[in-house]
């Protein structure tokens, strides 16, 4: 009965179709999302930014030996942009700020990944224990997460920065520091909703386990919110980490477009206003492309009108 | 499949005596937390003392107005929540359920060595919160649940052919193109088809996604369902085409059903036997024919009344239900529906609640209300701030304003400067009496004399 090929064929079409309902599904997404225009906006400006640093190793010459430090012309200090050479100028130590430009963005971009792909774990395993145990151990742990939320995020990340000393390392730290708690917390209401629903009594009456419930009923359910606020991290993260650089607490000469900022700061004065503004720019776009996307992503799958689709 | 639907009729008489299901004394009591500390202060007596049997291949109708305690009944019965006392037993035979009987009824330090270890054994085989591994397994395939909202019971995420096939899954019963055709005929027994697999439940209709629902149900080949309000979400028209669903499944799978319901007409065809329910307690239990046609409690009596079909048939000086249900954390003394009864008589537990319940919409009467002082829920002190305030509440007991069956349980209401002193005849719980073979209802009026 089980290798009848009529069964058989039901059964590939039917995971055939199965796909196609699942990536239907997601085309609908994606076409309301789209459908919002300073949301395209912000997607076209986090697509070439990734482009960007994706491929400068090859839009630009690597420096050696490390590609992620800047490269020095000392030759050409201070010239503006258009010098030959050197299309957006160069710092006072004679960084060429293109360079700088193109190698922060892939700074920018590793920074946030791990920052973000850390702390989404941390918070989801965090809040999920929170969210299923309660009581004592939910109401310590909540705790902690208030008093995390209370203090402003740049403060409290300045200043674990600051005590762990100046390095690239130790920012990416004490952003994952700071930035797990929302995590936890949206980890946290989730499982509390969900458990209460009753499609999840349903999944218990047919006697599936505790760990499978949670896999399949209640992580899948509780993705949406945590990765809308991943994606405001993306670019939040980005923001606080260039302002730590800029006050300086990363390693001086990196391409980074805090340090760069700093970096140029002190040529304002005398008119080189090139080598603050162009990564300084950066930094805005950065942050502003990913808060868009965001925003868009919220608005399709805000809670009240996602079950309609 | 038609395997298992063609023993049924042979094993029919062995299988008899056959309890699915037996509820001892069934108590669900919910804490009430107040504060930063969250104490308990009080509890709301969800079911509050149920017993009665489901036989094999039976439908048992469960009725009662919503907040009687229907849904949590069965949870219990369906393993979601533990019972605070009592217990559900499962698969047990009549003898060994009235050596349960017996043994219970026994107070806990009076059974001896050997008494507990029979229970202990009993329970260990038939109690559903303490099996062992195997029997564990064996109920949890063995009951199975359809919820109210059949939209709520699905993962909005899922896929109909992951929400059916999951029971399938979960006992290892079958994969890949087996669980797909296992899962298609599913689908077929209960009106849908192979067209339907890849699709998320907001792609269909709400009966559609009751049958849905039922198909996963079905999966494991249950011997009891609890259907908790499956058609009370749905139009008239596709109620009745559930209905005729979940008569012929049980026709052909010999199924049980435990069905709840809030409108007596749903059950009046499905049901064999009826349980009414009412605050957390039964008030009748009976054949379905001998509830419809000889109803003995007015509960019952009114429940009838206000089934628009089911009216022409009844007593029709029995006015409908007034008001609602009270609130379970306080239920009513004596007779829990005294305070809506019809015909309630004085000895139907009236209390010191009643006089509050009772006068709380006339004017002014409690604005000097101080202190109260209850010496038992049929006696309370209330002190005014002046001794007019107790004389007029003393007049008013004394008049029209109340029901005459309330004024006469007054034993005393004497006023002692600005306290009033108010005393009712103490009424015991009224306990369930067989009226006919089969047929219990509790309520003090006696047949008899009507
Ligand atoms: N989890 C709970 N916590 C506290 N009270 C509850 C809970 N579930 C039900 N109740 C209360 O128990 C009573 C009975 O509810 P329910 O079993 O849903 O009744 P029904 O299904 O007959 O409408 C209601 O007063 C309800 O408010
Ligand atoms: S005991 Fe009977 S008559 Fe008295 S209140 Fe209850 S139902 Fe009515
Ligand atoms: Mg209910």
């Amino acid at each position: 009965m089980v290798d009848s090929p009529n069964t058989d064929q039901i059964y590939l079409q039917t995971r055939d179709s199965a796909w196609r309902v699942r990536a239907q599904r997601g085309w609908e997404l994606t076409r309301t999302m789209l459908a919002n225009p300073t949301t395209v906006i912000g997607l076209t400006i986090v697509v070439l930014l990734i482009l960007m640093a994706l491929s400068a190793p090859w839009i630009t010459e690597p420096n050696t030996p490390d590609a992620y430090q800047m490269p020095r012309d000392w030759s050409a200090v201070r010239v503006p942009p258009g010098s030959p050479g050197h299309i957006l100028g160069t710092t006072n130590r004679g960084g060429d700020v293109l360079y700088g430009v193109i190698w922060g963005a892939r700074t920018s971009l590793k920074l946030s990944l791990m920052v973000v792909s850390l702390t989404v774990v941390i918070g989801v395993v965090i809040g999920s224990v929170a969210g299923f145990t309660g009581g004592r151990v939910d109401e310590v742990l909540m705790r902690i997460v208030d008093v995390f939320l209370s203090i402003p995020e740049l403060i409290f990340a300045l200043a674990i920065a600051a005590v762990l000393g100046p390095s690239f390392t130790n920012i990416i730290l004490a952003l994952v520091v700071v930035f797990w708690v929302k995590y936890a917390r949206i980890m946290r209401s989730q499982i509390i909703r969900i458990k209460q629903s009753e499609y999840i009594d349903a999944a218990r009456v047919i006697g599936d386990s505790k760990l499978r419930i949670y896999l399949r009923d209640i992580l899948p359910n509780s993705f949406t919110p945590v990765m809308v606020q991943a994606t405001l991290d993306m670019g939040n993260i980005v923001l606080v980490g260039a302002t730590l650089s800029f006050i300086g607490l990363s390693e001086a000469g990196i391409a980074e477009w805090g340090v760069l900022v700093s970096e140029g700061q002190a040529g304002i004065s005398a008119g080189r206003w090139w080598a603050p503004t162009f990564p300084g720019l950066m930094v805005f776009l950065w942050a502003l492309a990913f808060n868009l996307v965001g925003d868009g992503l919220r608005d399709v799958f805000d809670p009240r009108t996602e079950s309609a689709r | 499949m038609t395997m298992e639907s063609e023993h049924p009729q042979d094993d029919a008489a062995a299988a008899s005596d056959k309890l699915i299901l037996s509820l001892h004394g069934l108590k669900k009591h919910f804490p009430i937390k107040e504060g930063a500390l969250q104490r308990v202060v009080g509890q709301v007596r969800a079911v509050d003392g149920v017993s009665f049997d489901i036989r094999s291949g039976e439908t048992v109708g469960l009725v009662g107005e919503s907040g009687c305690g229907k849904t949590t009944l069965g949870r219990c019965v369906s393993g979601l929540t533990d019972p605070s006392d009592g217990a559900v037993y499962f698969n047990i035979t009549e003898g060994d359920r009235d050596r349960v009987d017996a043994l219970r009824d026994i107070p806990d330090e009076q059974r001896s060595e050997q008494e507990r270890e029979e229970l202990a054994a009993l329970d260990e085989a038939h109690c559903i919160n303490q099996l062992n591994e195997q029997a564990r397994r064996h109920y949890r395939r063995n009951c199975q649940v359809v919820f109210q909202d059949a939209f709520a019971s699905l993962n909005p995420r899922h896929l109909v052919n992951d929400i059916v096939g999951r029971p399938l899954q979960v006992y290892g019963e079958a994969s890949g193109s087996e669980l797909t055709t296992r899962t298609v005929q599913l689908l077929e027994q209960v009106g849908l088809g192979s067209q339907h697999l890849y699709r998320y439940p907001h792609q269909f209709s709400g009966g559609q996604r009751q049958r849905i629902s039922i198909a996963r149900a079905l999966a494991l080949n249950p011997e009891l369902i609890i259907l908790d309000e499956p058609t009370s979400a749905l139009d008239v028209s596709v109620q009745a085409q559930i209905l005729n669903l979940l008569h012929e499944l049980q026709r052909e799978r010999n199924l049980a059903y435990l069905f709840i319901t809030h409108d007596l007409s749903v059950v009046r065809h499905m049901a064999d036997r009826i349980v009414v329910m009412y605050l957390g307690k039964v008030v009748e239990a009976g054949r379905t024919q001998d509830i419809f046609e000889r109803p003995q409690h007015p509960y019952t009596k009114a429940l009838l009344a206000a089934s628009p079909d089911l009216s022409d048939d009844t007593d029709t000086e029995i006015p409908t239900l007034e008001g609602t249900v009270p609130d379970p954390a306080h239920p009513p003394q004596g007779c829990r529906f005294h305070t809506r009864c019809p015909v309630a008589t004085p000895a139907c537990g009236w209390d010191v609640d009643d006089v509050v319940r009772g006068l709380e919409n006339q004017e002014n009467l409690f604005d000097g209300l101080s202190a109260v002082n209850r010496v038992s829920p049929f006696e309370a002190q209330l002190t005014f701030d002046n001794e007019a305030s107790a004389r007029a509440l003393a007049d008013t007991l004394h008049s029209n304003a109340i029901s005459a069956s309330m004024r006469e349980a007054l034993e005393e209401a004497v006023v002692r400067d600005r306290t009033i002193n108010i005393r009712f005849n103490p009424a015991e719980e009224v306990e369930l009496t067989e009226r006919a073979p089969g047929h219990i209802a509790a309520c003090v009026l006696d047949p008899a004399a009507r």
